[in-house]
């Protein structure tokens, strides 16, 4: 019997935790009342980022919020008890504790630290994107940021706004969140004071004005004793608004934002032997349908949408997030990489980018270092790189700078090997983002969004200041085995690309001349 | 008027577009197939993915000799019936040495039949991208995995090195003896994979539903006997229990429940109300504090 653990824990039942906890018995019987929800989903999900520091209490409100509305299993709520109760305070529940991470945490650190953790309010199905605030907050909250449709930073109520708070909602801003809830927390502590309460939101609204958010909301709450957290505190009847739940409950997620031109970067082309040729990818923004022209910018052709394939059936649309196969009327010749769009906007073919970069490794920035640039589904050599400047989150203006490290926010000239598809961040977020890459480690140094795209003299050439490898160049030696064929041009690309990159490494700026491309040069 | 996907379709999505990233930035994956409802939704949608073309990689299934004999059975019809490649490892220096769950500590067996297994396995066929079903809300230490998670030479895991993700953009160039560990189910929950399982009409093995089955009690978890392998005291005699499982692995590590949910619909029903969590069942994640992430740090899926 020596292979068996001795750990024996008794099932408990539901009631126990209902009894304790009125909110879960009204998430719970919704739930069950809902017999138009067979499956008992929530109603669609909503990626939240929770920032501010350990000290502002945080692990406690987001303990908090597990405990007060999800549906917590019983032997994690028995933890947070025992603990309790082998401190000699029952009552005083340590709600942090359900954020029990990693063991190396603790003792050596993660990089780029994000928890991510998942509840259903019985309502809609939350993923809470956890971030530290306190050490090399940046890139952490960056990083957070990217996924998160709304955000919920915190702060303690006797110490109100501080530099920290602004700079955070900066960063906010920067990643494209537009929807911040300030959680002003420890009330309890100034007496539930209204005073106190509306002088922090007088400096929040101000602070946030200047940022752009589509929506910048003060909420007053006690983590500590669930006062606003998932029911109204009756502490602070003053307090008119939502609870927080209540409010994020109602915040639109990402499915619900389908506006914006068509945009579908192809993943890969599926085929099932005969005359299936599927383009697979996921809908990166607008919506499609059976029937609408779409466009490769990459090829400057377009073709009918024919089938909208999934395993499921054909589809007769779809929208942003959906991922799907589309089978067009004509074949355009395309591989992985390009992008799908509407014909009527379509992004860029840019063989530069002004953009701002959030420096994430722990190596600096290095000029002569050979980089990568990943976008959704491509892979492309930069050429050269430079920083200009860095923005200042205090200001958000930027000054002048020719370096870059950890947690810095730069704003960098980018030229690329080849041309690629791209649209302004500001439009189009998913096609207005990148990763540079370690050419040679494959290591992610930093995350970018694209300010503006450039094409470059006549869109074919390469920019003056770029040695241009032509076909015929290439063709006579390095790929003088390679033929038309997409295998081939595929591996044509992969050669010119480890070219361009072994040259940016030599501090030459190399482009190179597509296989496919038409331009008479 | 449109309909609003539900959290079920979101998630669906997310998966098949991790799923297509990785067969398009690895060059040779594999899917890891353990058999249970997350491997049962893991390669629901793979054929999802690649619809109409079959996945293109392998299955992998470490076989460690202690599966309850309803689990091959199933994997064997699976694979069959869905046409695909499997490829079957077991650690033949452990099964030698007759390293067993019930003469040997969970550690110790895991490590060798399990973690040994998969990495000789990994070696062997020179894959460089495992996909896997573990989910970010299983257990603490999964809160901070990434979808695309790495591994240095020799099958290291170390916190330090692993990349940032942002927005949909996953990053899968791999440095010199890297390779990776692929979640497409990270943001899933244990009530997500058995709503989809019942909302996609999948097929899972039927350990998971009631039925009377031969078992004993051991500090108050209740183990199932598969065969005749496991010595009782004089005595003790099986005895007939109404039980499933709620998560399979190899018996006798992993415990059943009393319950009467027999068909998927009950369990269902069973799961969304659950109080405790799903690994209580798991009797090799108790071993010692912090045991899975150790586990991983050695190279543990």
């Amino acid at each position: 019997m020596s292979g068996l653990a001795q750990t024996a824990r008794p099932e408990t039942g539901a009631t126990q935790a209902r009894r304790e906890n009125p909110h879960l018995a009204i998430a719970g019987g919704a739930a069950l009342a809902s017999k138009s929800r067979p499956l008992h989903e929530p109603g669609g999900i909503v990626h939240i980022l929770t920032c501010g520091s350990v000290d502002d209490g945080k692990s406690t409100l987001i303990g908090r919020l597990l405990w007060d509305a999800s549906d917590l299993p019983e032997d994690q709520r028995e933890m947070v008890r025992r603990a309790a109760r082998a401190k000699g305070d029952p009552d005083r529940l340590d709600y942090s504790l359900l954020l029990d991470g990693l063991v190396a945490e603790r003792e050596q650190g993660i990089t780029i630290d994000v928890a991510w953790r998942y509840l259903d309010t019985g309502k809609r199905r939350l993923v809470l994107i956890d971030s530290p605030g306190h050490d090399q907050y940046t890139r952490n909250m960056a990083s957070g940021a990217s996924h998160a449709d709304a955000a919920v930073m915190l702060i303690d109520a006797r110490h109100g706004l501080k530099p920290q708070t602004r700079r955070h909602a900066a960063i906010l801003q920067l990643m494209g969140v537009s929807r911040v809830v300030l959680a002003v927390n420890k009330m309890d502590l100034v007496d539930w004071s209204e005073t106190r309460f509306r002088e922090i939101e007088r400096d929040f609204v101000a602070a946030a004005a200047g940022l752009g958010f589509v929506e910048a909301l003060a909420i007053p709450v006690s983590a500590r004793h669930g006062d606003n957290i998932a029911a109204p505190s009756k502490k602070m009847l003053w307090h008119a608004g939502p609870s927080l739940v209540d409010h994020l409950e109602g915040v639109p997620g990402r499915q619900s934002s389908s506006g914006g031109a068509f945009r579908m970067p192809v993943q890969t082309v599926l085929r099932d032997g005969q005359d299936f040729r599927g383009l697979a990818g996921t809908v990166a923004s607008g919506t499609v349908h059976v029937g609408d022209e779409v466009a490769d910018v990459t090829a400057g052709r377009s073709a009918r949408v024919v089938r909208i394939a999934t395993m499921d059936g054909d589809l007769g649309e779809a929208a942003k997030g959906k991922a799907v196969a589309l089978v067009l009327d004509t074949d355009l010749d395309v591989a992985r990489g390009a992008v799908l769009a509407a014909p009527d906007a379509l992004p860029v073919m840019a063989r530069s980018l002004e953009a701002r970069l959030v420096w994430l490794a722990e190596r600096p920035f290095e000029a002569g270092h050979g980089l990568m640039l990943r976008t959704a589904t491509d892979l492309v050599p930069v050429a050269a790189i430079e920083i200009t400047a860095h923005v200042d989150l205090d200001t958000l203006s930027l000054k002048p700078a020719s370096k870059c490290s950890t947690n810095d926010i730069a704003a960098a000239s980018i030229t690329l090997g080849r041309a690629a598809a791209f649209d302004p961040f500001s439009e189009q977020a998913e096609t207005g983002t990148f990763l540079l890459v370690d050419y040679l480690t494959g290591a992610t140094l930093a995350a970018g969004i694209v300010v503006a795209a450039g094409t470059g003299a006549d869109g074919a050439a390469a920019p003056q200041t770029c040695f241009w490898l032509t076909r015929d160049m290439l063709e006579r030696g390095l790929c003088s085995d390679l033929g038309r064929c997409e295998a081939d041009a595929r591996e044509y690309r992969r050669r010119a690309s480890e070219v361009v990159c072994l040259l940016a490494a030599a501090g030459v700026a190399a482009a190179f001349e597509d296989p496919k491309s038409t331009a008479v040069n | 008027m449109t309909v609003l996907p539900s959290h079920l379709d979101f998630l669906e999505s997310e998966s098949i577009h991790i799923f297509r990233e990785a067969a398009a930035q690895f060059r040779k994956p594999v899917l890891l197939y353990s058999i249970g409802k997350d491997s049962t939704v893991l390669l629901h949608l793979a054929r999802k993915a690649f619809w109409p073309q079959k996945p293109p990689f392998p299955l992998l299934h470490i076989d460690t000799g202690w599966k309850p004999r309803e689990m091959i059975a199933f994997r064997d019809r699976t694979v069959r019936e869905l046409g695909l490649e499997l490829i079957v490892h077991t650690n033949a220096k452990g099964l030698a040495d007759n390293i067993n769950p019930i003469d040997h500590a969970p550690s110790l067996y895991t490590n060798v039949m399990k973690t040994l297994a998969l990495k000789q396995a990994l070696d062997a066929n020179a894959f460089d991208g495992a996909i896997g079903g573990a989910r970010r809300d299983e257990e603490a230490s999964r809160a901070k995995e990434r979808v695309f998670s790495f591994r240095a030479p020799g099958h290291r895991w170390d916190p330090r090195q692993q990349r940032p993700e942002m927005w949909r953009l996953l990053n899968g160039r791999l440095g010199t003896g890297e390779t990776a560990r692929i979640f497409p189910l990270s943001n899933w929950t244990e009530r997500d994979v058995w709503r989809y399982i019942l909302r996609e009409q999948l097929d899972v093995v039927p350990l998971y539903f009631a039925a009377e089955r031969p078992t004993i009690e051991r500090s108050g978890q209740i183990i199932v006997l598969d065969d005749g392998r496991m010595p009782l005291p004089p005595g003790e005699e099986p005895r007939m229990r109404r039980v499933r499982f709620r998560t399979l692995g190899c018996w006798p590590l992993t415990a059943a429940i009393p319950s009467s949910a027999a068909d998927i619909e009950s369990v269902v029903a069973e799961t969304l109300a659950a109080r405790s969590s799903e690994r209580e069942g798991r009797l090799i994640d108790h071993d010692q504090a912090g045991a899975m992430e150790r586990k991983k740090q050695e190279g543990y899926f």
